[in-house]
This record gives C-alpha cells, structure tokens and sequence, in this order.
C-alpha cells in the first residue's frame, strides 16, 4: 500500500518544486509509522563516588552492559569523589563535579566519546548537582557543603565555554538538586537544612522566588532586585531548626508548568504549581525518596527511594504510583530518563566494597529490564545519547 | 488526508524557519564601547555593548553581560529588548580577564558570543626601602643590601625587580642585585627604586683597618653531611679584632671522583660548611681585600646498611593503607600486634600478630562501614584503637573506636559521627582523647575516657580563607598538624606536667619548655610557619639527640603528574620531601635542610632516636642518618642509611612500590605498601650473608 502511494506520489509530479515537497511529505509520513524502537541504543554516564571513577553504560533495550570506565581526578590517592553529572546540549562535552579538594571542590570539563578532560574550575564546598541553561548557555552548579557548617551556600553560575565561574548566588544551607525549565529561564534547587525551594531567574542572575517545602509553614516570598541584598553573606547560622522536610531534589515538568520537589525527611514528593507557586499535589512515597525525573512525556514521574532501596514509577495524569520495584542493591541514588520516555536509568550506590549499579526499568512495562554493575558508591547519572 | 496536510505543512514552516533563523544568527556581531579596558583595582567604567545584525542594524535581541566571580564585576546583566546595554564594569583583582556577552537563545548552535579585554596591573608601588641596613662600611668590603617592595594593598612584591643607585659610584657602587661593592672613605647616599617609589639612606664609609684573616675549625675527621663551623676572625696589624667586618665565605673543590662529580657542597654567611660529596675543599674567608683558606679533606659518610626482608604479609586483593604497631597487654603481653586498614574497598582493618616478624599473620579483621579505612592508631596502653572512616554508605563516617586489649578478638566499642560526616582522614590517640581531623578542614577533639560513649570536647580550625588540614600528631602534650598552603601548627594541649620523670624532656625542648597553658578543651597555638611548596601533608617532632636542636619535620606531597597517570591508569608518580624546621627558637622557625629523594614523593614519617624512617611511596622505604647538625641536602649528603623497594607481583597492583607509612619497633621496621600490604624488615651490614629473600 505503502509502494502503490509512492508512485502515485511519483507520477504526480509536475514540477520540481512539487516533487521535492511532496520528498519531505514522504519522509515524515514514514517517519511517523517506523517503529522508532527497533534496534535503538541508549548511553548513560554515572559516577562512582568512592571509586573515583565515571562509568558509560549502553543499554539495547535488554542488556545494560558498561563499555567505558573513565578515572577521574588529579589526586590518585585522595578519593576526590565524582558526585554530579550532566551532558552539555549539544552533546559533545560532559561535566563532572569532585566534591571533595583542599578544601573547595571543581567542576570537570570532558569531551563526549574521547571522554578526555578538557579544563577544570574551583568552586565551592562539595559542588554537587548541575544543569547548562537552554537560554543562556551557562552552567548552575549547587554547592552543597553536605559535611560543613549549617550556613548558608550558594548556586555558582559558570560559563561552561571558558570554564570560569561567573558569580554566585547565596540560596540556602545544604542547596541541593540543580535543574533548569526547559526554556533555560527559571533554575531550581533546594536548601536540604533550610526546607525551602529556590528560584533564579536566569536572566536577573539572582533569585526571584523561594517557597518552603512542606504544607504547614507555607512561607511565599517573592523577591525582586532591591528587597533583599544577596550580595551581603547571611549570618552564620551556628545552630538553626532543621525542618522535617529536608528536600533533596527538584525536577521541572517538561510543559515547565510545574516542578516536583522531593522531600526525603517526610517520604513524599510535592507538586508545586509554577504559576501559582503553590503546593497542588502531595505524593506519598515510600521511605527516604531522594530525587525524581519526569518522562518527557510528561506522563511519568520516577522516584527514587534510598532508604527503602526501592524505585517508585508515578502516573502524573492520576496522581497514582503505579508499581514500585525493588533496585538490585541498596541506596538508591539518581534516575534519569530516556528523552523517548520508554527507561528510566537508576543508580544504586551499594554498601562498602560492593559494586554499585545502574538499573533499568521500562516505563511501559513497569518491569526491571536489567543492570550493570558500576564502580563503588554510584551515584550521579546523566543521560547522553539514543542512537538508532 | 488533513493529517497529511498538516505534517507536510509543518515540515516546510519548520524548513523555512530554520533557514531564516540561521540566516539571522549567522550575521550577528557584537560592539564594544571601548574595545578595552585598562583599569586598576577598586576602579570603574562604562562600557556600551550593542548587538548588531549584519547591516548595522540593531538586532533586537536580548543579551547577557557577565565578569569574573570576585574579580569583575558587571551591572546590568542583561541588556534592553533591542540589543543594548550600558554596563558598568568593576574590577577587585589584579590579573587579565575578559568581559563577555552572549545572547539568549535556545538556539545553542548559533548563539553569539563576543568579549573584551580588561587588564588590571597590580596596584601601584608603595613603598621601596631598605631592610635594616648598616650606616657604616668600611672600604674595601661588599655588603649586601635587603629590600622590601610593598604595593598599595600592603603586599609584598616579588615580582618586582628594584633598581638601585649611588650617589658617588666612585665611592660606592651597586650591582643589579642588591651587592654594593665600597672602593674609598667618603659619604654616600644610597638609593633603592621600584616603579617612581624611592627611599634612601645615607653610608658613611670609613677606613677598613682589617690587615688579615684568621680562619679556623676544629680539627676532626669530616664526612659527607657533617656540618663544619669556621670561625673567621677579621684583625688589624696589631691582632685586635674588627668586630663588625664583613666576611664572605666561599668554597672549591675536587671531588674524589674527578671531574664527573661536582664538589658539591653549602656554605652559609655564617661560616657553617657542609659537603655532599667526598673530595678536598678548601673554604675561604674574604674581607676587605684579605682572603685566608682552609683545605680540608671530606670522606665518605659510609653508614649504608643493608635493608633486608624479614618478613611480608600479602594483601592482594585490597589497597592497604596506614599501620601501627604495639605490644599486647595482660596475657598478650608477650606479644606483638598490628593493624593496618584498607583503602578505596570495603571498609575492613586488619588485625596481625606480629610477634615473630618472619611470620605476620592476620588474627583478626573488624569490618566498618566505609569503602576507605585510612587511619589506625592503637592507644599507648595498648588498650583502645580507633579506626577513622570515608565513603561510609550512610554518609555517616566519624570513627570507630575498638577495644584492642585481645586482639584476636577485637570489639567495636563505638562509633562516633557526630559532625564528622565529611569523613575523618587521620586521627590520634593522645591522652584518652582522639584527635580527629574532620572533613579536611579542622581536627575536633573526642573524649575517649568512657569508650563507649565519646564526646567532642573542642576542636581546633585555622581561620585562614580556604583553610584545609591532612594530619595531626600529638607527643608530649603538643599536637604537630599539617595543614597544606597553611604549613605546620605546633598547638599547645597541655605539654607535660613538670615531673621528675619528665624534667629532663621539658627542659631539653623549647616548645616544652613554654607549653602548659593549653589543653584538650583549649588548644592554643604556639607557631607556625607556611610551607614554600603550599603543600604541607606531614609533621613529625624530633629532638635531636646529638645536639639537643628541636625540628618539626614537615613533609611535602605533590602529585604533578596525577591527570595523566589517573587518565592512564598508570601507577602513581609523586614528588616531595621532608623539610627540618629548626624550633629551637619556636617562634621563628628556620628550615635549615631538606630530604627528598630524586623522582619519588614523601608520605609518612616517624622519627627514633636521630633516625628518621620514612615511606617514601615509589620510593619505598627509606631509613636516613638525622644526627648531628643539619643543613643542606640531605640525601646528597649520603645520609641516607637504607632503602627498600616493597612490591609483589600478586600485589593489589603489580610490581609497584608505593610504600605507605613506617614504624620502627624492636630491632625491626615495619611499615605498610598500598599494593602490596605488610613488611617487617631490618638492617644489616652489606656484608651479612645470613640468608635473605
């Protein structure tokens, strides 16, 4: 049938024009029936936070198997701990951030494919999470100071091409999870000790809303250049309430209508209305979730469970989980999805000397697919490529 | 068929704007008003960017404007809707930087980008003097001249070479680097420049009445490494002394080798001689135009010995890391024990019974969770260890505190995490307290009184920006701590109560001497000195007992080559040495001599009696002759007594020595290799044939 409309299409040409618009028709009409499964790889980067070591797991669909292992550092007998991860836009180059230094730590710059380091910055006290800005181009690092005093700690703003740090932005103590709406304009983290959520308008360099986290003190600020001076440091909080919160993680709907922010001290996953900047929806999950990752579908929300060493599988049209799985090991640590919204990849730290891991599950099937086992302590992962 | 129609039609509106929008980006250019800047710091300007498109015309995009943390700074931000921005620039550092712009697009393929220029010299001089220089000379002499370059933030600048200037260089004269060299009586005045800052002194120079020089030693038979005093008089005709004369020492030599070994040696503008290799040396002594020398014959150090393996306890599977080494207790107390830990695996220590060193054996093993057990010290009564913990699983860390009393059979007491999450890397036993180094960034000290329920007592934290510490050792009351840019701290705990046991100790040490107003609860620091290399990693306390000198021996380490070996997967190649502080005087430390071995880095010490033993990582173990005076270069001095090369070919990585952390114990050197676990070896004469491995 598909033959016959061809050359129909064919014969029915007149002119040149006709017949190469008529090309593009035919491409995009076989492009929408091919089976865009069918022989597809998918390439993730994880690290192995007590090992050094950053890891590339291909997945065919039924096996996951580690094709690379990249040392990383400078220092080969301090473990310098590789905690975060993300791939640049265009896909050629990686980041990685060592949280540990003497004492700050940096961000890594490497190159896709020959997983080369390219240049490196020094940042903060454990920098952590990452994400580039589609708008902007620049790199939002948290740096989390997770071993440090309870005091406040910053968001730094790297220019990735040059790989010098640009300014910072004090947020809260312990900033956690760093992830951008995916018109780049709006970054989001979280203050895991002070129970709030952070927005930096990119383009003001500055934070222009914060919210707290749980339902019982919904403090709703809004700030705007001239109510509050960011550039002055905060006074030392020696002591301060920790709240019950204590949110992990933050992850923005692809529709950049909502964020989903984790809270690993109260076991539930809030959905924050963007416009209203309020709570909307309250997941209860099971114990310890640590961070979350929306299908670019929008229709899937993964949870991870460190305590519980479970991964959660939500369906954000009915609010319901759908399954939750047990990961191959315990300490369940990151998830990232496939942009095709068909696996999610989890990482899984392990205890001691145990390997840690990457588990795969499908979405559709609500299945553990398979795992590969990575280097100690897994922890950041980042997806980089679907090839066909 | 509508669906069709759709498609189609969206993939030529998605054709025809991309077309259009590459055309667009492709064309756009940045302008800056200036194109540079050239600023000094605290300072200022206007800079107008404009984005522009092809034809000159405004683009109409939005762009953002950005500087350098804590160096450049920038507002606004962002530009107008059109494509334009004033921007006020600030500069805070000195250095070269650029101000860049980029527009806002999610189109990351043809985002714009362009930049400026912007240099910062350093501040201006403020001041160039002289440091305490003399306001008379006597004629015929050579006098160096000290400065100081300060800039207008108050530092010191070495990066700026002064000028200097006589007034009458008939009188008196100056070289480029400071050397005035004084021909005739008269009045000078002399004059030191940087950039248009100058200062100036007058010299009076008077009659040289120094008519000859004695120089004199004390008789003996020298070796490499023994520092020689000459004493230098400089006298009129009649004999008197002139006191205050300037005299320069200087020094030749033949190497007993000849001609393809240098005669190598220092000597120090107070008369102090020391030679690296044998041979003759003559040494002389000049002033005013009078030169008196000294031949002296250097011979051999000859003190090498044989390092011979007694005995190697295996680990092939995990990295080993530190070791301690003690005598058991009660109805152990015939024997001897060891621990060592485990590095980037499973959290394990390993407890061996050591009493026969040809036959180390692993008695026990206590698993904490962690991937990296880098620390184990063991208590002086032999009665508690601890163990410190990383890459814990909880992200817990702190330590863990063990009853060690029967060591076949070890308990975990306790662990204690409270604040230490970031991981401890070395601890120490002193006093029933644990000092703890905390997350690299301060040491915290735990009271281990009641081992089962530790509690912080204090902590003590450099207050210097971007402070970091790798080690403490606590002896005698006085915790040694290595703290990296920061260098050593020598903090008063306590010193030691004044006893007739301890008289003779406090009473041979300055720093014991002045200690006592410290404790556990209130450390107070007593001196300090950074380290030139920044790399601070060691620090170990030796009173010398062949002179009674008090060092701190602070050891360097440095990995230069780390990127590539860790990219490489190659072993490691790290560099470093040990540097002896002279404390004699503690509040002014002076490094008087260096170990370091050629291609090889440092990492742990321990000092007995005057032998330092050290781990000397590819280096392996190294066993070196500290007595006497020192000054200079140690190892080329033939100090060095004995090595040993640790490596197994079954070793957790083959082949390759890296030699962790020594300890002397009875008779025997025990010391720890990250591949290849636990040695005990010792020293023989090269000449005893007494069967080795």
């Amino acid at each position: 049938m598909l033959l016959s409309w061809l050359n129909m299409t064919m014969m029915m040409v007149m002119n040149k024009k006709d017949f190469i618009q008529k090309l593009i028709f035919t491409v995009l009409f076989l492009l929408l029936i091919i089976n865009p499964l069918k022989g597809r790889n998918y390439y993730i980067y994880v690290t192995a936070e007590s090992q050094d070591e950053v890891h590339v797991v291909k997945f065919d669909g039924k096996k996951a198997v580690v094709i690379k292992d990249i040392p990383v550092g400078v220092w080969p007998l301090e473990i310098e701990g590789p905690h975060g991860l993300t791939i640049s836009p265009d896909g050629n180059y990686w980041y990685l951030s060592l949280a540990h230094g003497f004492p700050f730590g940096h961000v890594y710059k490497y190159e896709t494919g020959t997983d080369k380091m390219v240049d490196r910055v020094e940042l903060g006290l454990f920098p952590a999470t990452m994400q580039i800005s589609a708008a902007t181009g620049l790199l939002y690092v948290v740096n989390f100071n997770l071993h440090g005093e309870h005091e406040p700690s910053t968001v730094s703003i790297v220019d990735p091409e040059e790989m010098i740090e640009i300014k910072r932005v004090e947020t809260g103590v312990m900033p956690h999870g760093s992830r951008l709406t995916n018109d780049g304009l709006k970054q989001y983290s979280v203050a895991m000790m002070s129970g709030m959520l952070y927005e930096i308008d990119v383009l003001q360099f500055d934070i222009s809303r914060t919210l707290f986290t749980g339902r019982n003190k919904q403090t709703n600020m809004q700030h705007s250049m001239g109510s509050m001076d960011h550039n002055k440091p905060m006074k030392k909080h020696t002591k301060h309430k920790m709240p019950k919160e204590k949110p992990t993680w933050v992850y923005p709907h692809p529709a950049d209508t909502h964020v989903y922010v984790v809270n690993n001290g109260i076991d539930n996953v809030v959905e924050i209305d963007l416009r209203k900047w309020a709570i909307t929806r309250q997941f209860k999950t099971d114990k310890g979730p640590y961070n979350c990752e929306v299908s670019q579908d929008g229709k899937y929300l993964v949870v991870t469970y460190k305590s519980a060493a479970k991964t959660g599988i939500w369906d954000l049209n009915t609010g319901q989980e759908l399954v939750r799985l047990k990961n191959t090991r315990r300490v369940t640590h990151g998830v990232v999805i496939s942009p095709d919204s068909r696996y999610a990849f989890v990482s899984v730290e392990g205890i001691r000397g145990e390997p840690g891991s990457v588990d795969v599950f499908d979405l559709e099937n609500l299945t553990l697919v398979d795992h590969a086992e990575v280097g100690k302590q897994a922890g950041g992962i980042a997806f980089w490529k679907m090839v066909d | 068929m509508d669906r069709f129609r759709l498609v189609f039609t969206c993939a030529v509106l998605i054709l025809d704007t991309v077309t259009i929008q590459a055309q667009e980006n492709d064309s756009l250019y940045f302008q800056f008003e200036p194109d540079s800047l050239h600023l000094t710091i605290g300072d200022s300007a206007n800079v107008k960017i404009t984005l522009f498109s092809e034809d000159s015309s405004l683009s109409n995009n939005q762009f953002l404007i950005t500087g350098a943390w804590e160096s450049v700074g920038v507002r606004p931000w962002i530009s107008n809707l059109e494509g334009v921005a004033n921007v006020l620039v600030k500069v805070f550092k000195p250095g070269s930087f650029k101000l860049r712009a980029r527009n806002i697009t999610s189109d990351r393929f043809n985002r714009v980008r362009g930049s400026m220029p912007i240099t910062v010299p350093f501040p201006p001089i403020a001041k160039a003097e002289f440091i305490d220089p003399p306001r008379t000379a006597y004629e015929g002499t050579t006098i160096k001249f000290a400065v100081r370059v300060l800039d207008q933030a108050g530092i010191t600048r070495q990066d700026v070479q002064p000028d200097f200037e006589s007034s009458s260089p008939e009188i008196a004269d100056f070289d480029d680097f400071g050397h005035l060299t004084v021909y005739r009586r008269g009045r000078v005045q002399l004059t030191v420049r940087a950039e248009r800052i100058s200062s100036s002194i007058d010299l009076r120079v008077v009659r040289n009445p120094v008519r000859k020089i004695d120089l004199s030693l004390h008789a003996n038979d020298y070796r490499t490494g023994d520092v020689i005093t000459f004493q230098a008089k400089a006298l009129t005709a009649s004999g008197r002394t002139v006191e205050d004369a300037p005299v320069i020492f200087s020094f030749t030599g033949k190497a007993v080798y000849g001609i393809g070994l240098p005669a190598s040696g220092q000597i120090t503008p107070h008369g102090k001689f020391v030679a690296e290799n044998p041979g003759d040396y003559t040494i002389f002594a000049t002033s005013g135009g009078y030169t008196a020398s000294k031949t002296i014959r250097i011979t051999a150090r000859n003190i090498q010995k044989r390092a011979k393996l007694v005995g190697h306890g295996l680990i092939t599977d995990v990295f080993t890391s530190d070791l301690w080494v003690w005598q058991g207790i009660g109805e152990f107390k015939d024997r001897d024990f060891a621990v060592t830990g485990t590095w980037e695996a499973n959290g394990e220590a390993y407890f061996w019974e050591v009493t026969d060193p040809s036959n180390l054996v692993i008695i026990d093993t206590v698993t904490v969770d962690a991937r990296t057990v880098n620390d184990v010290k063991v208590s002086a009564d032999g009665k508690i260890g601890v163990l410190t913990r990383e890459g814990a699983s909880t992200r817990k860390n702190g330590v863990v505190i063990l009853d060690v009393s029967n060591p076949y059979d070890v308990k975990i007491l306790s662990e204690f995490n409270d604040g230490l999450t970031g991981g401890v890397h070395n601890a120490f036993i002193y006093d029933n307290h644990v000092y703890a180094v905390n997350n690299g960034r301060k040491y915290d000290i735990i009271n281990i009184s009641d081992p089962e329920n530790p509690w912080r007592v204090s902590s003590y934290e450099l207050n210097t920006p971007g402070h970091s510490i790798h080690d403490v050792w606590v002896e005698n009351g006085i915790a040694y701590s290595s703290n990296w840019n920061d260098g050593i701290h020598v903090v008063d705990i306590g010193g030691l109560n004044f006893s007739e046991r301890n008289r003779h100790t406090i009473l041979n040490n300055p720093v014991l001497q002045a200690a006592g107003k410290g404790s556990h609860r209130n450390p107070i620091l007593m001196s300090s000195k950074t380290d030139t290399t920044g790399r601070n990693h060691a620090a170990f306390p030796f009173l010398s007992e062949s002179t009674g000198d008090f060092y701190v021996i602070a050891g360097d380490e440095h990995f230069p080559f780390g990127l590539g070996e860790i990219e490489n997967m190659v072993p490691a190649n790290p560099r470093g040495g040990y540097h002896f502080l002279n404390m004699n005087d503690f509040k002014k430390p002076v490094e008087e001599a260096i170990y370091q071995v050629p291609e090889a880095g440092s990492h742990n010490l321990w000092v007995k009696g005057d032998t330092l033993y050290t781990a000397f990582y590819q280096g392996g173990l190294r066993v070196v002759d500290i007595s006497g005076e020192l000054l200079g270069d140690l190892y080329k001095q033939g100090r060095e007594i004995a090595f040993y090369l640790s490596n197994h070919k079954n070793g957790r990585m083959s082949n390759a020595t890296m030699a962790w952390g020594p300890q002397p114990y009875k008779n025997h050197i025990f010391f720890s290799d990250m591949n290849s676990g636990l040695y005990a070896i010792k020293l023989v004469e090269y000449d005893d044939d007494d069967g080795d491995e």
